[in-house]
């Protein structure tokens, strides 16, 4: 029991980590530009597309496909802030619909340049830790893991300790008064959309070897994300994390302990619970920050 | 189902898909045509077991018109496909199989059949158009123009687990996951019913999943917990059955799996190892198995269409490209019979006598005690074994003979989990 009680602790870490990788970065998104990207879920699949594209195909080192994911699915963050959402800014609606467009531009061209099957990725390592006989760690997983908790410790620095970090905060609490102050609001809605894109980039990428990688494959992944922010509080990064550990880990649990469908169910009776006793999440507000 | 499919693999397949569609129009202007409608999803989740057998279609179809056409009693007529992307979704398919029908005067509509048949089904009944499916649970006494000719999915699965417990008599406890849905419940109470019939306990209730499930660990963690002597994959899709196989690699599993299908299995095989893939049971060959060229088999020259086949789609050989063939094989033998493409004449022919050639052998058409209606052609169905790094036929087994002596535990498992034909809605 203990066994099977640590494999669902390892399982539950790895599955946080991607988990808090792409829910950070579309609460990003929504605290700077106040746009609900429903396209983010497809910036994963670009991530994991680019891997197909660099590593499986082009057979270029594992790392240096994820690299090139995260700066491609970056880039394509700032393509969607230009075209779509500061056109848009004054209208968070039409930024919506517009992202949902862009969902389904993103998955034809998956579909026009990969064909609809799941991609074949080969593995970029079969080493395993093995703490027992039945708890054991593929590195591959391990490599989620310690990107999710570099990545996400890079960008609590550079939001508390930098002064673009500072701006990109202010923005996102009164974008006026950070206007007056100097801010450009268009500047720091710009590193907000690459660095979210990022995010979600960076998760799809390297976690491709290990999914199936097919051009719907960022529908679950938003709807799981959508979750999370809705359980910590739209607009808090800290509560994207938590959220992203306390879903994980109970639906994970319920998983191996009951089944799956339960697990669903148990995952969006949480986020229901969280409306009903605090409708602004575990660390969300009033105002979006 | 799912496997690498480059952009180059994807332009030239679309190409020769074009150039195949466009030949037999060329044709026309020469000879007469019987337009087949192919329905089926071409784009989106579902489209591996819709693409793959147009595919397959279009070899099909460029033998059959090379060797002369379709012989009926007017002349020598030249088959020609017309296809349409249901997209999995009923209401285009519903769509699609009005435009077949009115606009481009097609005889017979394939599709793939589940969740798309409810919105296809009033238009048959109007119509009166002979339609097929690939999942026999469409079937119903109200589905009176709709076979089930190339496969009866799920109960072919109970001939891997009776061929398991005949050769693997040490086995004696499983387990199972499915995905929770249309396709994987029907599949669930099958097998439940075979692994009953051979005398395997199930450790634990079958583990079912969301279909949106994407991470397999969690599953994979709770499945070999209580370590069993087999894992049965039920029929999950191949987005499922290869990150499952992977995690149970991972996870240290070295047991024996089985599963309805084992599509690119040689991917499976490079995620995890040859030693671990070896002993993999499932229900569908490579069609160049030296076993299908026995006398009892209808399918002409199964080697030479998946060296064809696998010429054009290199890599992309699946579950459902060689069926749709087949499904023609048994329309094209009914319509020379009757000497007419008209529906009703084809169905009288095609199940005269209550007999059939299936693509594996002489069968039945069966069905009532479970579709209420006798639509399904029933006979021998293969158990392939990955050895080596190969799949190999190594038994055929009758469905029928094993329902004869267990169909009592099929009803009850089915009827457990709503599948008869009277529960669903």
């Amino acid at each position: 029991m203990l066994d099977l009680l640590a494999q669902t602790g390892l399982n539950a870490v790895y599955a946080a980590s991607y988990i808090s990788l792409v829910a950070v970065g579309l609460v990003l998104i929504f605290g700077v530009m106040g746009v609900l990207n429903f396209a983010h879920g497809e910036l994963f699949m670009a991530g994991a597309y680019a891997v197909v594209a660099l590593y499986a195909d082009a057979h270029l080192p594992f790392f240096v496909a994820v690299a090139a994911g995260l700066v491609f699915v970056g880039l394509l963050g700032l393509l969607m802030e230009r075209a779509l959402f500061r056109p848009l800014k004054d209208n968070p609606l039409g930024g919506l619909v517009a992202s949902i467009g862009f969902l389904m531009i993103l998955q034809s061209l998956a579909v026009m340049g990969f064909g609809v099957r799941m991609e074949h990725i080969p593995p970029v390592t079969q080493q395993v830790i093995e703490f027992s006989e039945k708890v054991r760690l593929p590195v591959a997983r391990l490599y989620v893991i310690v990107a999710a908790v570099v990545l996400l410790t890079a960008l609590w620095y550079f939001l508390k300790r930098t002064r673009f970090g500072w701006a990109l905060r202010a923005s996102a609490q009164d974008p006026e008064a950070a206007a007056l102050q100097g801010i450009s609001i268009t500047q720091t809605a710009r590193i907000a959309m690459f660095i979210g894109a990022a995010l979600a980039g960076v998760a799809g990428a390297l976690t491709a070897p290990l999914v199936s990688v097919n051009p719907h494959m960022g529908h679950s992944v938003i709807v799981t994300a959508f979750i999370v922010i809705i359980v910590g509080g739209v607009g808090s990064l800290e509560g994207a994390v938590i959220a992203s550990v306390v879903y994980a880990v109970v639906h994970t649990f319920v998983t191996t302990f009951f089944d799956g469908v339960i697990a669903d169910i148990t995952g969006l009776s949480l986020m229901l619970l969280v409306l009903i006793v605090k409708p602004t999440g575990l660390f969300g507000s009033r105002e979006r920050a | 189902m799912f496997s690498r499919f480059s952009r180059r693999t994807f332009l030239k397949s679309t190409a020769a898909a074009t150039v195949a569609a466009s030949l037999p129009r060329l044709a026309a202007a020469q000879d007469k045509v019987i337009r087949i409608g192919f329905l089926a999803p071409l784009t989106g989740a579902v489209a591996a077991w819709g693409k793959p057998g147009l595919d397959g279609c279009a070899i099909w179809a460029e033998r059959i018109n090379a060797a002369g056409g379709i012989k009926l009693a007017d002349g020598d007529y030249q088959v020609e496909f017309v296809s349409y992307d249901n997209e999995y979704d009923p209401a285009k398919a519903r769509t699609g199989a009005t435009k077949l029908i009115r606009e481009d005067g097609v005889s017979f509509i394939m599709m793939l059949g589940g969740d798309t048949w409810p919105g296809v089904q009033p238009v048959a009944d109007k119509t009166g158009m002979l339609f097929s499916t690939l999942l026999p649970s469409d079937l119903s006494p109200e589905t009176t123009t709709l076979i089930a000719p190339a496969e009866v999915h799920p109960i072919y699965n109970v001939t891997g687990v009776e061929w398991l417990a005949e050769n693997k008599p040490d086995l004696k406890t499983a387990v199972m996951c499915a995905q929770d849905d249309a396709l994987g419940l029907p599949s669930v109470a099958t097998y439940l019913a075979a692994f009953e019939a051979a005398g395997i306990e199930m450790l634990d209730d079958p583990l079912l999943f969301d279909p949106a499930t994407t991470d397999f660990a969690p599953v994979v963690t709770r499945l070999i917990a209580n370590d069993p002597d087999i894992v049965c994959l039920d029929t999950c899709y191949s987005d499922y059955v290869h990150p499952i196989c992977e995690q149970l690699f991972q996870q240290g599993y070295k047991g024996q799996i089985i599963s309805c299908t084992a599509d690119f299995y040689d991917q499976m095989i490079a995620k995890t190892s040859e030693e671990f893939m070896e002993g993999f049971v499932f229900q569908f060959p490579d069609f160049d198995d030296p076993a299908l060229n026995a006398d009892t088999i209808n399918f002409a020259d199964p080697n030479g269409f998946y060296a064809e086949y696998n010429k054009r789609h290199p890599g992309q050989w699946g579950a459902v490209s060689w069926e749709y063939a087949s499904i023609m094989d048994l329309w094209k033998a009914a319509a020379e019979k009757a000497g007419s493409a008209d529906p009703e004449a084809v169905m009288a022919a095609m199940k005269d006598g209550g007999k059939g050639d299936h693509a594996f052998g002489q069968a039945d058409w069966w069905g009532s005690e479970l579709f209420g209606i006798d639509n399904a052609l029933v006979g021998d169905w293969p158990v392939v074994v990955i050895e080596g790094g190969k799949a190999r036929v190594k038994a055929f087994k009758s469905i029928p003979d094993w329902y004869a002596r267990h169909g009592d535990l099929l009803v009850k498992h089915m009827t457990a989990y709503d599948q008869m034909w009277n529960q669903r809605s």
